[in-house]
């Protein structure tokens, strides 16, 4: 009798540990393969300026959107001063934004581009609120993110001007796009490490 | 002595009652499936039902010690987690631009060596994905992705 409780408690400690210990996926740091910091000064002549595409916004939905970019870019800035709980305070934060924006009051073309983006942006800010323990898996996210902020920037403008940067070396030299609310450019990809590297490409208003 | 009988007691009593907690089997309809949107090879196809279905689909295949608790228990939190992240049979609702993304990431998931779970292909061995499965996974994403 004893042999067999004791085979039951081992029994159930092992499936408990076994079961629970895999929970968390960690993921590797990447580090730029390279120390030389290319850093474009940026001049005023490449950059384009961008009009939105809608001009009959609805006024509180101009507003709910507006939240979200401020959410945005609150992680930016996390990211640029490589605060890993900022962005995931602004993720948390921006997936509450997402859910009060009024999809009635877009127009059937608004509300298809808008769409195209939604369900991609929340899933990337609850991703960057969870991950403060992990900041190289938050920048992935961000820049998907990026890519879809900046859809609907250029089709419903950003509620003030917002600046498109790039960043050629992220994610081993495919490059990721960022949105800033300043000229200057404070890279969120690398953080510290190269603050000032990535160019100026377009400015939206 | 006389401590310990008790306390084994104790947990015997509680590991039988634990068996009482039947978690819900993840069983039901694969309507927004993946093969809807995009072609997979039967190659692919197998794959990924045999190392991704059991989290990541509407229909788990499961093994007889999931009717043994606790591990039934993590078993369904792991599905739920898993089916919230990626569900296989739901991609089809997915905007065309997460279902991009989705690829993206299952992409460097696999290359990661972050999926399959250890946990899982500790049971599962033949889950673990070999190099030419992860080739020919990673084949068909820059296919699809390029299309």
């Amino acid at each position: 009798m004893k042999k067999l409780i004791i085979a039951a408690l081992i029994f159930t400690t092992i499936a408990y540990t076994a079961c629970n210990s895999s929970n968390t996926h960690s993921h590797e740091g990447q580090t730029p393969d390279t120390t030389a910091t290319i850093s474009t000064p940026s001049t005023d002549h490449a950059v384009t300026e961008v009009k939105p595409q809608f001009t009959n916004v609805d006024p509180q939905v101009a507003s709910a959107l507006k939240l979200v970019i401020d959410q945005y870019l609150h992680i930016k800035n996390g990211l640029a001063g490589d605060n890993a709980n900022d962005a995931a305070n602004g993720g948390k934060s921006m997936a509450e934004a997402l859910k009060k924006l009024d999809k009635n009051a877009l127009t059937p073309e608004q509300q298809k581009l808008y769409v195209e983006n939604e369900d991609d942006l929340k899933e990337h800010a609850e991703h960057i609120g969870k991950n403060e323990g992990n900041i190289e898996h938050q920048r992935e996210h961000f820049a998907q993110m990026s890519e879809d902020i900046y859809s609907l920037v250029k089709a419903f403008g950003g509620g003030q001007p917002l600046y498109q940067d790039h960043c050629p070396m992220y994610d081993n030299n495919k490059g990721a796009l960022w949105l800033s609310e300043v000229k200057e450019i404070k890279n969120p990809y690398f953080g510290g490490k190269m603050s000032n590297c990535g160019s100026l490409n377009e400015i939206i208003k | 002595m006389k401590k310990f009988r008790i306390i084994s007691l104790v947990f015997l009593i509680a590991f039988v009652l634990m068996q009482f907690i039947r978690p819900s089997r993840n069983q039901s309809s694969d309507q927004g499936s993946i093969k809807k949107t995009v072609s997979i090879p039967s190659a692919v196809s197998a794959i990924l039902k045999n190392a991704c279905y059991d989290c990541h689909s509407n229909n788990t295949r499961y093994p007889w010690y999931s009717n043994i608790q606790p591990i039934g228990i993590f078993m369904a939190k792991h599905i739920r987690e898993g089916k919230q992240e990626l569900n296989f049979d739901e991609f089809n609702t997915y905007s065309s631009k997460r279902q991009r993304n989705k690829l993206k990431r299952m992409k460097e998931q696999i290359e990661k060596d972050e999926m399959p779970l250890p946990s899982y292909t500790w049971m599962h061995s033949n889950a673990k994905l070999t190099i030419d499965q992860k080739q020919l996974i990673n084949k068909w994403i820059d296919s699809t992705l390029h299309r």
